[in-house]
């Protein structure tokens, strides 16, 4: 009777998993909103780079949310990993050897300045405010590989982020008042095509995001540095 | 948690601590680290928009402002037409070195014979500045077959695939001579 009952149900299953996926129009386009994308993008938004258009022109309040869920990761680990008070500096570590001491502070500079350059043309070459900030935390990270005992300054760390954040919302604030008349309207002329200046809110959101993200994912490894102390 | 291990002692480096007073050079690091960041701006963009210009320069200016401290401690030299010009040898001489290495190398690796006499030999440099060690350390890494384990004051650890001389004297002449001669004239 258990068998019978296990295989009846079992049927049901198969049955209504089979009758779902039938009904999915496997290979069609069901709507037509990638095309539309692909095809009006650059018109639309400003931006030659037609992912920027999808994910801050079409789609710039889910991003939104995506800051905020990393931040909110971001936060959860400082909770989890947070030993109440901050270390005293690199006490009995062996310094690294002079190579690398020297080459990632002559690389600093550099290597930010290339991340800073992904997110301020995030609207024309493949890239964008995540990718960029990604980069500027990899420089702290070899920091911290190379010259122990340096730490990020937590108050200028925290200011930069909130910072970020703020300029977001605010530059969506405004696209409500603004012509557009609704949340991250479009209200900054669109410029040329192609150029640096263009492209209306979206480098500018981007600026943000890159400098939000590159903040806490160095705290985020800065955070892990004091730990394994 | 941390465990001191009974590794090789090492001079003590002081851990560039907070801003006591602006060592001499604040201006001259200034001018590097903004020639740099622009000259790698301008190297991205690959661009002369007037727009690309303005962002690079008040980037440059900004992170030079802010990283300047960073750039006193490496000793970069000042900029003269003379140091150029010797940078610009230095650069041929060092593309010259790693084309004739890799020549060796390649032929101690396809004689039938291996003629290998690996070891590790010490050489010793009169170059001061933290940037000036680095660059002939990571010269002699560049040149195929002697590569530079590290730096301990001013004597380098270098592997050395056919040791040829056992002596701090000779390798040094050897090893770093032909890189220091250039590097001396453009630090000093």
């Amino acid at each position: 009777m258990r068998v019978f009952l296990s295989l009846l149900a079992l049927a049901v299953i198969a049955l209504g998993i089979a009758m779902t996926l039938t009904d999915i129009p496997f290979g069609k386009p069901k709507a037509d909103i990638a095309t539309h994308y692909v095809e009006n993008g650059r018109e639309d938004t400003g931006a030659v780079n037609i992912i920027t258009s999808v994910v801050l022109g079409y789609r710039g309040f889910d991003t939104l949310g995506e800051v905020a869920v990393l931040f909110v990761a971001a936060m959860g680990l400082g909770a989890v990993l947070a030993t109440g008070t901050r270390t005293p500096k690199a006490n009995g570590w062996e310094p690294a050897s002079l190579v690398l001491y020297t080459g990632c502070r002559f690389l600093f500079p550099l290597i930010v300045l290339f991340g800073a350059y992904i997110f301020i043309h995030g609207h024309l070459t493949p890239g964008g405010g995540f990718q960029g900030g990604a980069i500027i935390a990899s420089a702290f990270l070899l920091t911290y590989l190379g010259c122990r005992g340096r730490r990020v300054h937590e108050a200028w760390s925290s200011a930069v982020e909130s910072l970020g954040g703020l300029t977001f919302v605010v530059l969506g604030l405004a696209g409500l008042t603004a012509a557009g008349h609704y949340f991250l309207s479009a209200f900054l002329p669109a410029g040329t095509l192609g150029q640096l200046f263009s492209g209306g809110i979206i480098p500018l959101i981007y600026i943000a995001i890159g400098l939000k993200v590159g903040s806490e994912l160095a705290g985020v490894i800065d955070r892990l540095v004091e730990e394994s102390q | 948690m941390s465990e001191l291990e009974a590794g090789p002692q090492r001079p003590a480096r002081p851990m560039p601590g907070p801003p006591g007073g602006a060592p001499a050079g604040g201006v001259r690091s200034f001018i590097w680290l903004i020639v740099l960041l622009f000259a790698v701006w301008l190297i991205l963009t690959s661009s002369f928009h007037w727009q690309e210009l303005i962002v690079g320069a008040a980037l440059s200016l900004i992170m030079a402002i802010a990283l300047n401290r960073v750039y006193q401690q490496l000793g970069m030299p000042p900029l003269t037409p003379w140091r150029l010009l010797n940078m610009i040898a230095f650069a041929t001489i060092l593309a010259i070195e790693i084309i004739k290495a890799n020549l060796d190398v390649a032929w101690r690796v396809i004689h039938p014979k291996l003629p290998i006499r690996p070891g590790i030999v010490v050489i010793r440099t009169e170059l001061q500045q933290d940037i000036a060690k680095l660059i002939l350390a990571n010269s002699i890494t560049l040149t195929p077959g002697t590569f530079t384990l590290d730096i301990i004051g001013d004597e380098l650890l270098i592997h050395w695939i056919d040791v040829r001389a056992e002596d701090i004297e000779t390798a040094t002449k050897l090893i770093g001579g032909r890189f220091e001669k250039y590097l001396r004239r453009i630090f000093k």
